[in-house]
């Protein structure tokens, strides 16, 4: 392993190498044996991993404590969770189509089945079109 | 892990009957799967349980990714209640055998977190005087104390001008017991992916503190 590599896997995974891969680990620890480079290079890095773990910001008890109580609050009035499943996701979709409520849906449903299968009725027999072919009264038969 | 029991008023005032303290011993040994179960079903009680596990990581991961300004402490708040509200309203479509529920929840976390620092950074410029001026200055006391904090409010201002992701990647990375894999998993990149967003904000922040006079 090179000085720079050594480099480039410190900022990748950081200085902590018990966390490395073994292979990788052997490596730097053989070059940390001969190069103060690479000694010079994971000092700086594990001051600046120090520096980073004391300045990363951290919730205070009570901004812990007020989460909570948002969460539970907005949780308390929030509906129940949304059903899973494509049948579910369908019924809820639908639910706003339904104003008058499902009872009704399905009757608008049924009805509208019913005239699509029976189909547009045939125009009533004029009952009177068969004296129109019979003969009139002085006509020559 | 142990985890510490913590329930809302709301919660506690239903806790006081043994019937009741048993369901919440029982709620305390349950998976995080079973509670997001239980959860689907309409439990309340067993998503506070969740919530009283996680909710510290979630605000700290979001506190990190938006900054440590009075402002940006409200904003994490925001964004970890918005978090675990979608998670209780998306409970029934959550699939363990997938994800485990930290890493969903994390992954919903920093989206969220992601998403207001870019319109943040959008809005206006992530790093000028005025920002600076909302670090607070250090803390009067031994000189070495002082210089400790001076480096702390450095290192703060420095966070804040790096992207939003890279800050994430930072986050995840200084979260103890989070392994590379789920670290990489909530921030939904490859492992590689993240060690190269790490590589560029370590370059990023040593170039940062060592051009500051």
């Amino acid at each position: 392993m090179t000085p720079e590599r050594f480099a480039e896997l410190l900022d990748r995974r950081g200085p902590a190498l018990a966390r490395w891969p073994a292979a990788d680990r052997a490596a730097a620890e053989a070059l940390l044996a001969g190069s103060p480079a690479a000694r010079a290079a994971l000092a700086e890095a594990r001051a600046l991993d120090a520096a980073l773990r004391g300045a990363l910001p951290r919730p205070d008890p009570a901004a812990l404590a007020r989460l909570q109580d948002r969460i539970a609050r907005s949780i308390a009035r929030a509906p129940l969770p949304a059903p899973s499943g494509l049948l579910a996701r369908l019924r809820a979709a639908l639910h706003p189509a339904a104003p008058a409520g499902w009872g009704a849906l399905v009757a608008v449903a049924t009805c509208a089945l019913w005239l699509g299968l029976a189909g547009v009725p045939r125009a009533a027999v004029d009952p009177l079109g068969p004296l129109l072919t019979l003969p009139l009264a002085g006509e020559s038969l | 892990m142990a985890h510490s029991l913590t329930l809302p008023s709301w919660c506690r005032a239903a806790a006081a009957t043994p019937a009741r303290t048993a369901r919440l011993m029982d709620l305390a040994g349950a998976t995080d799967a079973a509670l997001m179960q239980a959860a689907a079903a309409g439990d309340r009680t067993a998503f506070a349980e969740l919530v009283g596990r996680h909710g510290e990581r979630a605000l700290r991961l979001a506190l990190r990714v938006l900054g440590d300004s009075p402002g940006a402490r409200d904003e994490a708040e925001d964004v970890a209640q918005e978090a675990f509200l979608r998670a209780w309203q998306a409970a029934a479509g959550f699939d363990p055998e997938r994800a485990r529920f930290t890493t969903w929840l994390h992954r919903i976390v920093l989206n969220l977190a992601i998403d207001r620092a870019r319109r943040r950074a959008t809005a206006g410029p992530a790093l000028g005087p005025e920002v600076l001026a909302e670090w607070p200055d250090p803390a009067p006391g031994p000189e070495e104390q002082a210089a400790t904090a001076e480096r702390a409010a450095t290192l703060h201002a420095a966070l804040a001008t790096l992207p939003a992701k890279h800050r994430a990647a930072i986050a995840l990375a200084y979260e103890d017991g989070l392994s590379g894999a789920e670290a990489a998993a909530a921030l939904d990149v490859s492992e590689r992916a993240l060690e190269g967003l790490l590589r560029r904000a370590r370059q990023a922040l040593r170039a940062l503190l060592e051009g500051k006079p």
